[in-house]
Protein backbone atom coordinates (compact mmCIF):
# COMPACT_ATOMS: atom_id res chain seq x y z
CA UNK A 1 0.00 0.00 0.00
CA UNK A 2 1.03 3.60 -1.01
CA UNK A 3 2.38 5.63 1.59
CA UNK A 4 -0.30 8.76 1.74
CA UNK A 5 1.52 12.12 0.94
CA UNK A 6 0.74 14.42 4.45
CA UNK A 7 0.56 18.02 2.85
CA UNK A 8 -0.12 19.79 6.21
CA UNK A 9 1.18 18.49 10.11
CA UNK A 10 0.68 20.26 13.03
CA UNK A 11 3.34 19.23 15.88
CA UNK A 12 2.56 19.68 19.74
CA UNK A 13 0.89 22.86 19.17
CA UNK A 14 0.14 25.11 22.30
CA UNK A 15 -1.87 28.45 22.18
CA UNK A 16 -3.02 30.41 25.28
CA UNK A 17 -5.20 33.75 25.24
CA UNK A 18 -4.35 35.55 28.63
CA UNK A 19 -4.83 32.79 31.14
CA UNK A 20 -7.02 30.82 28.90
CA UNK A 21 -4.88 27.70 27.49
CA UNK A 22 -6.72 27.11 24.68
CA UNK A 23 -4.39 24.04 22.87
CA UNK A 24 -2.69 21.98 25.12
CA UNK A 25 -0.12 20.08 22.59
CA UNK A 26 -2.53 19.31 19.01
CA UNK A 27 -1.06 17.38 16.76
CA UNK A 28 -2.97 16.77 13.37
CA UNK A 29 -1.81 15.38 9.61
CA UNK A 30 -3.55 16.30 6.72
CA UNK A 31 -3.11 14.29 3.63
CA UNK A 32 -2.78 15.53 0.28
CA UNK A 33 -6.28 15.76 -1.49
CA UNK A 34 -8.27 14.96 1.56
CA UNK A 35 -11.53 16.83 3.08
CA UNK A 36 -10.74 17.23 6.80
CA UNK A 37 -13.46 18.44 8.51
CA UNK A 38 -12.00 20.05 12.56
CA UNK A 39 -14.68 20.22 15.02
CA UNK A 40 -15.69 20.98 18.36
CA UNK A 41 -17.31 22.93 20.60
CA UNK A 42 -17.72 26.43 20.84
CA UNK A 43 -14.19 28.27 21.86
CA UNK A 44 -12.46 24.85 21.66
CA UNK A 45 -9.55 26.28 19.39
CA UNK A 46 -10.56 25.13 16.01
CA UNK A 47 -10.54 28.87 13.95
CA UNK A 48 -7.22 29.66 15.67
CA UNK A 49 -5.48 26.29 14.75
CA UNK A 50 -7.16 26.84 11.13
CA UNK A 51 -5.56 30.78 10.92
CA UNK A 52 -2.44 29.26 12.35
CA UNK A 53 -2.15 26.96 9.12
CA UNK A 54 -1.63 30.37 6.98
CA UNK A 55 -0.05 32.33 9.95
CA UNK A 56 -2.43 34.87 10.84
CA UNK A 57 -1.93 33.60 14.65
CA UNK A 58 1.19 32.04 15.89
CA UNK A 59 1.61 29.53 18.71
CA UNK A 60 3.39 29.76 21.25
CA UNK A 61 4.87 26.44 20.90
CA UNK A 62 4.41 23.76 18.31
CA UNK A 63 5.43 23.66 14.28
CA UNK A 64 3.30 23.83 11.77
CA UNK A 65 4.65 22.14 8.52
CA UNK A 66 3.77 22.60 5.16
CA UNK A 67 5.09 20.10 2.42
CA UNK A 68 7.86 19.81 5.44
CA UNK A 69 8.76 23.53 5.79
CA UNK A 70 7.41 24.89 9.48
CA UNK A 71 5.49 28.03 8.28
CA UNK A 72 5.62 29.07 11.87
CA UNK A 73 8.74 31.19 12.55
CA UNK A 74 7.95 32.78 8.71
CA UNK A 75 7.79 36.46 8.90
CA UNK A 76 4.61 38.06 6.56
CA UNK A 77 6.89 38.47 3.95
CA UNK A 78 8.64 35.05 4.14
CA UNK A 79 4.50 33.85 4.83
CA UNK A 80 3.29 35.21 1.53
CA UNK A 81 4.64 32.12 -0.51
CA UNK A 82 2.65 29.57 1.83
CA UNK A 83 -0.57 31.81 1.19
CA UNK A 84 -0.49 31.87 -2.31
CA UNK A 85 -0.87 28.00 -2.16
CA UNK A 86 -2.79 27.83 1.59
CA UNK A 87 -6.19 29.90 0.64
CA UNK A 88 -8.87 30.95 3.62
CA UNK A 89 -12.42 31.39 3.33
CA UNK A 90 -13.51 33.55 6.12
CA UNK A 91 -16.40 32.79 7.90
CA UNK A 92 -18.47 36.20 6.89
CA UNK A 93 -16.31 36.38 3.54
CA UNK A 94 -14.63 38.78 4.50
CA UNK A 95 -14.93 41.01 1.04
CA UNK A 96 -13.38 44.42 0.99
CA UNK A 97 -16.83 46.71 1.19
CA UNK A 98 -15.10 49.33 -1.12
CA UNK A 99 -14.45 47.20 -3.98
CA UNK A 100 -16.99 45.40 -6.21
CA UNK A 101 -17.42 41.71 -6.37
CA UNK A 102 -15.27 41.81 -9.70
CA UNK A 103 -12.48 44.04 -8.25
CA UNK A 104 -12.47 41.12 -4.79
CA UNK A 105 -11.56 38.54 -6.86
CA UNK A 106 -9.13 40.16 -9.54
CA UNK A 107 -7.10 41.69 -6.16
CA UNK A 108 -4.96 38.61 -5.65
CA UNK A 109 -4.44 38.40 -9.27
CA UNK A 110 -3.09 41.66 -9.74
CA UNK A 111 -1.12 41.42 -6.51
CA UNK A 112 0.52 38.57 -7.86
CA UNK A 113 0.36 37.70 -11.38
CA UNK A 114 1.44 39.47 -14.02
CA UNK A 115 -2.59 38.61 -15.64
CA UNK A 116 -3.18 41.49 -17.89
CA UNK A 117 -6.86 43.27 -17.76
CA UNK A 118 -8.47 40.77 -20.00
CA UNK A 119 -7.03 37.74 -18.82
CA UNK A 120 -7.64 38.63 -15.36
CA UNK A 121 -11.74 39.49 -16.72
CA UNK A 122 -11.82 35.85 -17.84
CA UNK A 123 -10.64 34.33 -15.24
CA UNK A 124 -12.98 36.44 -12.59
CA UNK A 125 -15.99 35.72 -14.61
CA UNK A 126 -14.82 31.47 -15.01
CA UNK A 127 -14.06 31.73 -11.57
CA UNK A 128 -17.98 33.49 -10.77
CA UNK A 129 -19.61 30.83 -12.77
CA UNK A 130 -17.85 28.07 -10.88
CA UNK A 131 -19.88 29.26 -8.02
CA UNK A 132 -22.58 29.89 -9.22
CA UNK A 133 -22.67 33.62 -9.54
CA UNK A 134 -22.49 34.90 -13.41
CA UNK A 135 -23.88 38.83 -13.43
CA UNK A 136 -22.59 39.25 -10.25
CA UNK A 137 -19.58 41.05 -11.09
CA UNK A 138 -20.45 44.88 -10.78
CA UNK A 139 -22.10 44.76 -7.44
CA UNK A 140 -20.40 45.84 -4.02
CA UNK A 141 -20.71 43.23 -1.04
CA UNK A 142 -23.58 45.19 0.45
CA UNK A 143 -25.60 44.90 -2.44
CA UNK A 144 -25.32 40.91 -1.58
CA UNK A 145 -26.82 38.18 0.42
CA UNK A 146 -25.17 36.81 3.31
CA UNK A 147 -24.99 32.99 1.53
CA UNK A 148 -23.55 35.33 -2.09
CA UNK A 149 -21.07 36.80 0.51
CA UNK A 150 -19.51 33.47 1.47
CA UNK A 151 -19.54 32.45 -1.90
CA UNK A 152 -18.11 34.82 -3.63
CA UNK A 153 -15.53 35.10 -1.06
CA UNK A 154 -14.84 31.08 -1.52
CA UNK A 155 -14.38 31.80 -5.40
CA UNK A 156 -11.68 35.12 -4.04
CA UNK A 157 -9.63 31.90 -2.11
CA UNK A 158 -10.17 29.49 -4.89
CA UNK A 159 -8.89 32.08 -7.95
CA UNK A 160 -5.39 31.87 -7.88
CA UNK A 161 -5.71 27.88 -7.53
CA UNK A 162 -4.12 26.74 -4.23
CA UNK A 163 -3.60 23.37 -3.40
CA UNK A 164 -5.08 24.09 0.14
CA UNK A 165 -8.20 25.49 1.42
CA UNK A 166 -9.12 26.17 4.63
CA UNK A 167 -12.79 27.07 5.26
CA UNK A 168 -13.82 28.33 8.69
CA UNK A 169 -17.73 27.87 8.85
CA UNK A 170 -18.32 27.71 5.27
CA UNK A 171 -22.24 26.71 5.60
CA UNK A 172 -23.07 28.19 8.87
CA UNK A 173 -26.18 30.20 8.95
CA UNK A 174 -26.80 29.82 5.12
CA UNK A 175 -30.15 28.20 3.41
CA UNK A 176 -30.26 24.72 2.21
CA UNK A 177 -29.80 26.13 -1.41
CA UNK A 178 -26.21 28.41 -0.51
CA UNK A 179 -25.40 25.17 1.81
CA UNK A 180 -25.39 22.58 -1.34
CA UNK A 181 -23.53 25.02 -3.25
CA UNK A 182 -20.64 25.53 -1.01
CA UNK A 183 -20.70 21.93 -0.48
CA UNK A 184 -20.79 20.99 -4.18
CA UNK A 185 -17.99 24.33 -4.70
CA UNK A 186 -15.57 22.15 -1.94
CA UNK A 187 -16.29 18.68 -3.50
CA UNK A 188 -15.76 20.09 -7.06
CA UNK A 189 -12.45 21.30 -5.88
CA UNK A 190 -11.46 17.85 -4.25
CA UNK A 191 -12.18 16.59 -7.57
CA UNK A 192 -9.39 19.01 -9.21
CA UNK A 193 -6.86 18.10 -6.43
CA UNK A 194 -7.17 20.51 -3.52
CA UNK A 195 -7.07 19.52 -0.17
CA UNK A 196 -9.76 21.20 2.33
CA UNK A 197 -9.92 21.66 5.89
CA UNK A 198 -13.20 22.61 7.15
CA UNK A 199 -14.07 24.20 10.31
CA UNK A 200 -17.99 23.84 11.40
CA UNK A 201 -20.97 22.57 13.97
CA UNK A 202 -23.01 22.05 10.33
CA UNK A 203 -23.45 18.24 10.95
CA UNK A 204 -25.18 17.69 7.91
CA UNK A 205 -22.76 19.05 6.03
CA UNK A 206 -19.98 18.22 7.48
CA UNK A 207 -20.60 14.40 6.99
CA UNK A 208 -21.85 15.00 3.31
CA UNK A 209 -18.46 15.93 2.34
CA UNK A 210 -15.71 15.12 4.92
CA UNK A 211 -13.52 12.11 4.23
CA UNK A 212 -11.98 12.12 8.12
CA UNK A 213 -13.08 14.34 10.98
CA UNK A 214 -10.76 15.42 13.88
CA UNK A 215 -12.17 16.40 17.30
CA UNK A 216 -10.80 18.43 19.31
CA UNK A 217 -11.62 19.26 22.98
CA UNK A 218 -9.87 20.18 25.95
CA UNK A 219 -7.34 21.71 24.03
CA UNK A 220 -6.22 18.50 22.54
CA UNK A 221 -7.61 16.47 19.14
CA UNK A 222 -9.03 13.16 21.10
CA UNK A 223 -10.87 11.83 18.19
CA UNK A 224 -9.65 11.82 14.32
CA UNK A 225 -10.36 9.09 11.83
CA UNK A 226 -13.06 8.61 9.02
CA UNK A 227 -16.73 9.80 8.97
CA UNK A 228 -18.20 6.17 9.56
CA UNK A 229 -15.76 5.02 12.32
CA UNK A 230 -16.71 8.83 14.01
CA UNK A 231 -20.22 8.35 13.68
CA UNK A 232 -20.05 5.05 15.54
CA UNK A 233 -17.66 6.49 17.97
CA UNK A 234 -18.30 5.35 21.69
CA UNK A 235 -16.30 8.26 23.14
CA UNK A 236 -19.09 10.00 25.02
CA UNK A 237 -17.60 13.73 23.96
CA UNK A 238 -17.90 12.49 20.54
CA UNK A 239 -21.28 11.13 20.78
CA UNK A 240 -22.53 13.83 22.71
CA UNK A 241 -21.38 16.42 20.47
CA UNK A 242 -22.85 14.57 17.25
CA UNK A 243 -25.77 13.33 18.54
CA UNK A 244 -26.73 15.75 20.85
CA UNK A 245 -26.37 13.57 24.09
CA UNK A 246 -25.65 14.64 27.70
CA UNK A 247 -23.48 13.22 29.59
CA UNK B 1 -18.68 53.01 56.36
CA UNK B 2 -17.15 56.13 55.30
CA UNK B 3 -13.48 55.04 55.91
CA UNK B 4 -14.37 51.83 53.89
CA UNK B 5 -15.55 53.30 51.02
CA UNK B 6 -12.99 56.68 50.63
CA UNK B 7 -10.23 53.10 50.50
CA UNK B 8 -12.74 51.16 47.76
CA UNK B 9 -12.73 54.74 45.96
CA UNK B 10 -8.63 55.28 46.47
CA UNK B 11 -8.01 51.78 45.57
CA UNK B 12 -10.40 51.89 42.27
CA UNK B 13 -8.61 55.51 41.39
CA UNK B 14 -5.71 53.36 41.69
CA UNK B 15 -6.50 51.01 39.57
CA UNK B 16 -7.74 53.13 36.79
CA UNK B 17 -4.81 55.31 36.75
CA UNK B 18 -2.61 52.28 36.47
CA UNK B 19 -4.41 51.21 33.34
CA UNK B 20 -4.63 54.73 31.74
CA UNK B 21 -0.89 54.41 32.37
CA UNK B 22 -0.34 51.24 30.76
CA UNK B 23 -2.95 52.03 28.26
CA UNK B 24 -0.59 54.96 27.40
CA UNK B 25 2.90 52.85 27.34
CA UNK B 26 0.94 50.45 25.25
CA UNK B 27 0.14 52.92 22.68
CA UNK B 28 3.53 54.72 22.61
CA UNK B 29 5.01 51.45 21.65
CA UNK B 30 3.07 50.47 19.35
CA UNK B 31 2.54 53.57 17.51
CA UNK B 32 6.51 53.91 17.37
CA UNK B 33 6.60 50.29 16.54
CA UNK B 34 4.03 50.86 13.54
CA UNK B 35 6.00 54.16 12.14
CA UNK B 36 9.24 52.23 12.37
CA UNK B 37 7.36 48.96 10.30
CA UNK B 38 6.24 52.02 7.83
CA UNK B 39 9.35 53.50 7.68
CA UNK B 40 10.93 50.14 6.64
CA UNK B 41 8.11 49.01 4.11
CA UNK B 42 7.92 52.53 2.80
CA UNK B 43 10.56 52.25 -0.37
CA UNK B 44 9.85 48.37 -1.04
CA UNK B 45 7.41 47.77 -4.06
CA UNK B 46 5.21 47.62 -4.82
CA UNK B 47 3.85 51.02 -4.96
CA UNK B 48 0.14 52.21 -4.56
CA UNK B 49 0.14 55.21 -6.64
CA UNK B 50 -3.63 55.09 -6.92
CA UNK B 51 -4.22 54.19 -3.29
CA UNK B 52 -2.52 57.47 -2.75
CA UNK B 53 -4.13 59.82 -5.05
CA UNK B 54 -7.49 58.41 -3.62
CA UNK B 55 -6.24 59.36 -0.12
CA UNK B 56 -5.06 62.93 -1.27
CA UNK B 57 -8.34 63.31 -2.52
CA UNK B 58 -9.85 61.91 0.34
CA UNK B 59 -7.45 63.64 2.71
CA UNK B 60 -6.83 67.40 0.93
CA UNK B 61 -9.98 68.01 -1.51
CA UNK B 62 -12.90 66.78 0.85
CA UNK B 63 -11.07 68.75 4.30
CA UNK B 64 -11.18 72.31 1.56
CA UNK B 65 -14.97 72.91 3.29
CA UNK B 66 -13.98 72.66 6.87
CA UNK B 67 -10.48 74.14 6.99
CA UNK B 68 -11.67 77.40 4.63
CA UNK B 69 -14.19 78.04 7.64
CA UNK B 70 -11.98 77.42 10.22
CA UNK B 71 -9.19 79.28 9.53
CA UNK B 72 -11.39 82.43 7.79
CA UNK B 73 -13.28 82.85 10.99
CA UNK B 74 -9.46 82.99 12.98
CA UNK B 75 -8.38 85.69 10.82
CA UNK B 76 -12.03 87.81 11.71
CA UNK B 77 -11.97 87.18 15.40
CA UNK B 78 -8.21 87.24 15.87
CA UNK B 79 -8.57 90.74 13.86
CA UNK B 80 -11.39 91.50 16.03
CA UNK B 81 -10.14 90.72 19.46
CA UNK B 82 -6.70 92.51 18.33
CA UNK B 83 -8.24 95.49 16.62
CA UNK B 84 -10.52 96.28 20.08
CA UNK B 85 -7.46 95.31 22.39
CA UNK B 86 -5.16 97.17 20.81
CA UNK B 87 -7.16 100.33 20.74
CA UNK B 88 -6.78 100.99 23.98
CA UNK B 89 -3.67 101.66 23.63
CA UNK B 90 -2.92 103.51 20.23
CA UNK B 91 -1.80 100.45 18.76
CA UNK B 92 -4.58 99.31 16.16
CA UNK B 93 -1.89 100.03 13.49
CA UNK B 94 -0.46 96.53 14.79
CA UNK B 95 -2.83 94.56 14.05
CA UNK B 96 -2.03 93.30 10.60
CA UNK B 97 1.42 92.39 12.02
CA UNK B 98 0.05 90.60 15.06
CA UNK B 99 -2.72 88.61 13.54
CA UNK B 100 0.10 87.56 10.18
CA UNK B 101 2.40 86.35 12.99
CA UNK B 102 -0.04 84.51 14.75
CA UNK B 103 -1.71 82.70 12.01
CA UNK B 104 1.35 81.76 10.01
CA UNK B 105 3.45 80.31 12.90
CA UNK B 106 0.88 79.02 15.27
CA UNK B 107 -3.03 79.13 14.24
CA UNK B 108 -2.65 78.36 10.81
CA UNK B 109 -0.75 75.06 11.42
CA UNK B 110 -2.58 73.73 14.95
CA UNK B 111 -6.20 74.83 14.37
CA UNK B 112 -5.85 73.11 10.39
CA UNK B 113 -3.67 69.83 11.81
CA UNK B 114 -6.55 69.70 14.91
CA UNK B 115 -9.26 70.01 12.35
CA UNK B 116 -7.73 67.19 10.00
CA UNK B 117 -7.49 65.41 13.47
CA UNK B 118 -11.26 65.30 14.31
CA UNK B 119 -12.42 64.90 10.51
CA UNK B 120 -9.31 62.54 9.09
CA UNK B 121 -8.24 61.17 12.02
CA UNK B 122 -11.73 59.15 13.02
CA UNK B 123 -12.46 58.69 9.28
CA UNK B 124 -8.94 56.67 9.01
CA UNK B 125 -9.71 55.17 12.72
CA UNK B 126 -13.22 54.06 11.93
CA UNK B 127 -12.60 52.81 8.57
CA UNK B 128 -9.45 50.37 9.97
CA UNK B 129 -11.43 49.82 12.82
CA UNK B 130 -14.12 48.23 10.81
CA UNK B 131 -12.00 46.55 8.23
CA UNK B 132 -10.64 45.12 11.36
CA UNK B 133 -13.39 44.08 12.97
CA UNK B 134 -14.92 42.17 9.78
CA UNK B 135 -11.61 40.40 9.08
CA UNK B 136 -10.86 42.50 5.86
CA UNK B 137 -7.40 42.90 7.85
CA UNK B 138 -7.43 39.71 7.84
CA UNK B 139 -8.33 39.18 4.23
CA UNK B 140 -5.26 41.57 2.74
CA UNK B 141 -2.86 39.46 5.09
CA UNK B 142 -4.31 36.03 3.88
CA UNK B 143 -4.41 36.69 -0.12
CA UNK B 144 -0.98 37.39 0.65
CA UNK B 145 -0.45 41.55 0.62
CA UNK B 146 0.82 43.63 3.10
CA UNK B 147 -1.62 46.01 4.91
CA UNK B 148 1.12 48.30 5.97
CA UNK B 149 1.45 49.20 2.14
CA UNK B 150 -2.36 48.90 1.12
CA UNK B 151 -3.96 50.76 4.01
CA UNK B 152 -0.81 52.67 6.34
CA UNK B 153 1.46 53.81 3.96
CA UNK B 154 -1.16 56.05 1.25
CA UNK B 155 -2.73 57.59 4.41
CA UNK B 156 0.65 58.16 6.08
CA UNK B 157 2.16 59.82 2.91
CA UNK B 158 -0.67 61.83 1.74
CA UNK B 159 -1.31 63.32 4.81
CA UNK B 160 2.14 64.55 4.80
CA UNK B 161 1.47 66.23 1.50
CA UNK B 162 -1.92 67.30 2.45
CA UNK B 163 -1.29 69.05 5.94
CA UNK B 164 1.31 71.33 4.66
CA UNK B 165 -0.76 72.47 1.78
CA UNK B 166 -3.71 73.04 3.57
CA UNK B 167 -2.02 74.93 5.80
CA UNK B 168 -0.42 77.19 3.64
CA UNK B 169 -4.17 77.88 2.31
CA UNK B 170 -5.15 78.33 5.80
CA UNK B 171 -2.46 80.99 6.19
CA UNK B 172 -3.94 82.76 3.37
CA UNK B 173 -7.41 82.56 4.05
CA UNK B 174 -6.52 83.74 7.54
CA UNK B 175 -4.97 86.75 6.93
CA UNK B 176 -7.35 87.33 4.07
CA UNK B 177 -9.82 87.04 6.63
CA UNK B 178 -8.27 89.19 9.16
CA UNK B 179 -7.82 92.21 6.36
CA UNK B 180 -11.86 92.49 5.07
CA UNK B 181 -12.44 92.62 8.91
CA UNK B 182 -10.24 95.07 9.29
CA UNK B 183 -11.22 97.25 6.38
CA UNK B 184 -14.89 96.92 7.43
CA UNK B 185 -14.72 97.30 11.14
CA UNK B 186 -11.28 98.82 11.89
CA UNK B 187 -11.19 101.05 9.32
CA UNK B 188 -7.99 99.39 8.53
CA UNK B 189 -6.81 100.00 5.01
CA UNK B 190 -6.73 96.97 3.07
CA UNK B 191 -3.27 97.27 1.07
CA UNK B 192 -2.06 99.13 4.55
CA UNK B 193 -2.89 95.47 6.18
CA UNK B 194 -1.64 93.48 3.58
CA UNK B 195 2.03 95.50 3.11
CA UNK B 196 2.24 95.06 7.29
CA UNK B 197 1.78 91.10 7.01
CA UNK B 198 4.18 90.54 4.41
CA UNK B 199 6.73 93.23 5.60
CA UNK B 200 7.13 91.46 9.35
CA UNK B 201 7.35 87.88 7.86
CA UNK B 202 10.43 86.37 7.17
CA UNK B 203 10.77 83.25 5.73
CA UNK B 204 11.66 81.21 8.56
CA UNK B 205 7.94 82.12 9.96
CA UNK B 206 6.49 80.39 7.56
CA UNK B 207 8.84 77.85 6.89
CA UNK B 208 8.41 76.85 10.92
CA UNK B 209 4.54 76.65 10.42
CA UNK B 210 5.38 74.34 7.85
CA UNK B 211 7.86 71.96 9.53
CA UNK B 212 5.29 71.76 12.66
CA UNK B 213 2.60 70.25 10.03
CA UNK B 214 4.93 67.53 8.93
CA UNK B 215 4.91 66.12 12.58
CA UNK B 216 1.33 66.75 13.24
CA UNK B 217 0.46 64.69 10.19
CA UNK B 218 2.86 62.31 11.22
CA UNK B 219 0.99 62.06 14.34
CA UNK B 220 -2.36 62.24 12.79
CA UNK B 221 -1.35 59.22 10.16
CA UNK B 222 0.39 57.03 12.80
CA UNK B 223 -2.28 57.14 15.84
CA UNK B 224 -5.45 56.80 13.87
CA UNK B 225 -3.98 53.63 11.37
CA UNK B 226 -2.99 52.27 15.24
CA UNK B 227 -6.25 52.76 16.81
CA UNK B 228 -8.11 51.60 13.75
CA UNK B 229 -5.95 48.40 13.11
CA UNK B 230 -5.69 47.59 16.93
CA UNK B 231 -9.78 47.81 17.28
CA UNK B 232 -11.41 44.92 18.48
CA UNK B 233 -15.13 43.92 19.72
CA UNK B 234 -17.29 44.78 17.31
CA UNK B 235 -19.23 48.41 16.60
CA UNK B 236 -18.42 49.64 19.93
CA UNK B 237 -14.94 49.13 19.54
CA UNK B 238 -14.87 51.29 16.55
CA UNK B 239 -16.47 53.85 18.15
CA UNK B 240 -14.02 53.58 21.30
CA UNK B 241 -11.21 53.27 18.12
CA UNK B 242 -11.96 56.74 16.04
CA UNK B 243 -12.56 58.66 20.09
CA UNK B 244 -9.21 57.29 21.30
CA UNK B 245 -7.40 58.09 17.85
CA UNK B 246 -9.07 61.75 17.95
CA UNK B 247 -8.45 62.89 21.90
CA UNK B 248 -4.82 61.37 21.51
CA UNK B 249 -4.10 62.98 18.25
CA UNK B 250 -5.73 65.94 19.63
CA UNK B 251 -3.45 65.96 23.02
CA UNK B 252 -0.25 65.29 20.89
CA UNK B 253 -0.61 67.75 18.44
CA UNK B 254 -0.98 70.78 21.28
CA UNK B 255 1.95 68.94 23.21
CA UNK B 256 4.15 68.81 20.29
CA UNK B 257 3.20 72.40 19.42
CA UNK B 258 4.48 73.54 22.51
CA UNK B 259 7.79 71.62 22.07
CA UNK B 260 8.72 72.62 18.69
CA UNK B 261 7.72 76.32 19.30
CA UNK B 262 10.62 75.83 22.05
CA UNK B 263 12.82 74.25 19.61
CA UNK B 264 12.50 76.48 16.90
CA UNK B 265 12.80 80.07 18.89
CA UNK B 266 15.91 77.79 20.58
CA UNK B 267 17.49 77.58 16.80
CA UNK B 268 16.48 80.72 15.56
CA UNK B 269 18.09 82.51 19.15
CA UNK B 270 20.96 80.74 18.02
Amino acid sequence: MSEVEEIIKVKNFYKKFGEKVVHKGVNLSIRKGEILTLMGGSGSGKSVLLRSMIGLEKPDKGQILFHGEDVVPLDEDSLVGVRNRIAYAFQHGALFDSLTVKENLAYPLRAHTEMSEKEIHEKVMQTLAMVGLEGSEYLLPADLSGGMQKRVGVARSIIMDPEVILYDEPTTGLDPFNTRQILRIIRMLQGKGATSVLVTHDMTSLFAVSDRIAFLKDGKIIAMDTVDKIRKSTDPAVRGFIHGETD
Amino acid sequence: MPKEKAIDFLILTKTRSLDSLFRGVDFLGGAANLLYASCRVLFRPPFHFGLFVDQCYSIGVKSFSIVFITALSIGFVMSIQFGYGLERFGGKIYVPRVVGLSIMRELGPVMTCLMLAGRVGSGIAAELGSMSVTQQIDAIRALGTDPLKRLVIPRLLALLLMCPLLTVMADLIGIMGGMVLSQFELNLNADYYFHQSIMVMAPHDFLVGVAKTLVFAIIIGVTSCYYGLQTKGGTQGVGQSTTHAVVTSSILITIFDFVLTKLFLLMEVT
